[in-house]
């Protein structure tokens, strides 16, 4: 079982990236769980969602404390989403404008940012950083573009898809390991 | 023949699709969380045209469950759901239900109660109402919350009994996960429609649930008593028909993982025990023959399935994620010592609260606890 933990500030898109990670996996033939932590909700305060992936039904339902994958909205967080828990050689995804790395767990960097603005992709929060972060994480997991695309095109189909596609598809290909 | 569909979808949303297949006439709703899109779902169904039902919205819990008692006493198939302190202010109309004999299925999707407040998952709603003669069934995840939600109908309609169908907030309320859709046809063989024996009519009136003297009342309230624990059967035969017809199976009166030769039995209900599955695969790797067992049926209490399942001489680690208050540790290891007194003098129960107010419960933390609880 595949354990993924996704650390945002509310408003950035954290649950929908979680769904979207549990749909690509069932798309991909494979068992997905997307268990976002609900609290308060605030636009800007912390906020955290647990992704699993496997080949046969998942019967975990607590958040994921040791994640083998650490997905990180933005740098500001990171120090804090490590502290709060990673497997001991964990990968650690970054949402970055410049390349970081995280000591002794494989990193890497996406600039999920520039992509979304670049796309236009806006909504009410700002850029959906979530759509490129969409491609960049099954880049990392080694989830087929097309099934990263079909996921896209099942959950907005039609013209809104085809513009979150291109943002998806250039994170996939443009994000990149900083350290192993 | 037409194939089973999968699908994503939320332990709620999987609750409005059974109600859906289940084709409910009257769903009566509040909103409460981690309950509510349960009904904004079925709302929404109701409103599209896709499930042919009355939706009632209300202005309470204590109105919703008066309107459901209403429209079952007058033969509708009658769905509502509810979370927590929603749950407690129908507290009065749920013996209403019971003892008007009312086939009510209602979700009950766990959250702890005030005070101080909480919205997150723990047991103390539903086990309050132990005493309300309702059956109640506890999932432990998305695909049991579709499946139990159509047996619990056809039990209900059996037996004339008031069914309540339980899973935890957030946990499994807000978890997306694959749901298996058996072909609608299917599911009509399972569960035909409600056709009650007695019914209000206003073509032909009649008087329901009048003042009665202690000898008309006291035979009611046996039958009430019997026929509860006359539900366990029809448990089991809806759950095996269910398999039968679709391929799913959850347990029946129980779910059990490893229990065959276990020295050590986890025993927990709802999401926690899903999740204790994997502390039962960790301790089997430290060379410990652990096994679990869950209750899946919390009411009536399934006493002689787990007579028959407890391997000999096992530790039992009951879990609770409630307090019985008045006495050390919970209700569940209460409800089991009372089944195995006289009965199993092998057995050993152990117990322990944890997970209050949603408390994180991982399958390392569990299995940790476990092996603390067998030093004791």
């Amino acid at each position: 079982m595949l354990e993924l933990r996704i650390n945002g500030f509310g408003g950035q898109g954290s649950v929908t990236l979680a769904h979207l990670l549990a749909q690509a996996a069932l798309e991909n033939g494979e068992q997905g769980q997307a268990l976002p932590f609900f609290g308060v909700e605030r636009r800007g305060a912390p906020v955290r969602a647990a992704v699993r992936m496997a080949p046969t039904t998942i019967h975990a339902h607590s958040q994921c404390e040791l994640p083998d994958y650490l997905v990180v909205m933005s740098e500001k967080l990171t120090e804090a989403a490590v502290r709060e828990g990673i497997t001991k050689h964990g990968t650690v995804i970054i949402n970055a404008p410049y390349a970081m790395a995280v000591a002794a767990h494989p990193t890497w960097q996406v600039d999920a940012e520039a992509i979304a603005r670049e796309a236009e992709l806006f909504s009410a929060d700002g850029p959906n950083i979530n759509i490129p972060l969409f491609g960049a994480v099954c880049r990392v997991l080694n989830i087929p573009q097309h099934v990263m695309e079909q996921t896209i095109m099942n959950k907005w189909p039609g013209a809104s898809g085809e513009r979150n596609l291109g943002a998806a598809g250039k994170a996939y290909n443009t994000v990149i390991q900083i350290s192993e | 023949m037409k194939a089973a569909q999968v699908i994503m979808a939320t332990g709620n949303n999987a609750a409005a699709l059974a109600v859906k297949s289940a084709r409910v006439d009257v769903v009566p709703g509040y909103p409460i969380t981690p309950q509510t899109s349960i009904m904004e779902a079925v709302a929404a169904m109701v409103e599209n045209g896709e499930l042919n039902a009355r939706f009632i919205p209300v202005e309470g819990e204590h109105s919703v469950l008066a309107a459901a008692v209403a429209a079952s006493a007058a033969g509708a198939r009658v769905f509502t759901a509810t979370s927590a302190n929603g749950l407690l202010y129908m507290h009065e109309v749920l013996h209403m239900a019971s003892g008007g004999r009312l086939p009510v299925v209602m979700c009950n999707v766990n959250r702890g109660i005030f005070a101080p407040w909480t919205l997150w998952a723990d047991h103390q709603d539903s086990m309050a109402q132990r005493d309300t003669g309702w059956i109640q069934y506890h999932c432990s995840s998305n695909q049991e919350v579709f499946n139990t939600i159509l047996q619990a109908f056809r039990v209900a309609e059996q037996i004339n009994l008031p069914v309540m169908v339980n899973f935890d907030g957030f946990a499994i309320s807000h978890c997306l996960m694959p749901l298996t859709l058996p072909p609608q046809e299917d599911i009509d063989r399972f569960l035909p429609p409600h056709e009650p024996g007695w019914r209000l009519d206003p073509a032909h009136p009649s008087s329901f649930s009048n003042v009665t003297v202690a000898s008309e009342y006291a035979p009611f309230r046996q039958m009430l008593s019997d026929d509860i624990m006359a539900s366990v059967p029809l448990v089991k035969e809806a759950a095996q028909e269910y398999k039968e017809i679709t391929g799913m199976w959850d347990g029946d009166t129980i779910d059990t993982y490893r229990l065959e030769d276990a020295e050590v039995v986890a025993f927990a209900v709802n999401s926690m025990a899903a999740e204790l599955r994997l502390s039962v695969d960790i301790l089997l790797e430290q060379g410990i023959r652990a096994g679990l067992l869950r209750p899946r049926l919390y009411l009536p209490f399934p006493s002689e399935d787990i007579i028959q399942a407890l391997p000999q001489n096992a530790q039992v680690m009951v879990l609770d994620r409630n307090y019985n208050f008045g006495h050390p540790g919970g209700i569940l290891a209460a409800e089991l010592k009372s089944a195995l007194f006289g009965r199993r003098n092998d057995i050993t129960v152990k117990n322990r609260v944890m997970g209050i107010g949603g408390i994180d419960l991982t399958r390392r933390f569990m299995a940790a606890e476990i092996r603390a609880m067998m030093e004791e």
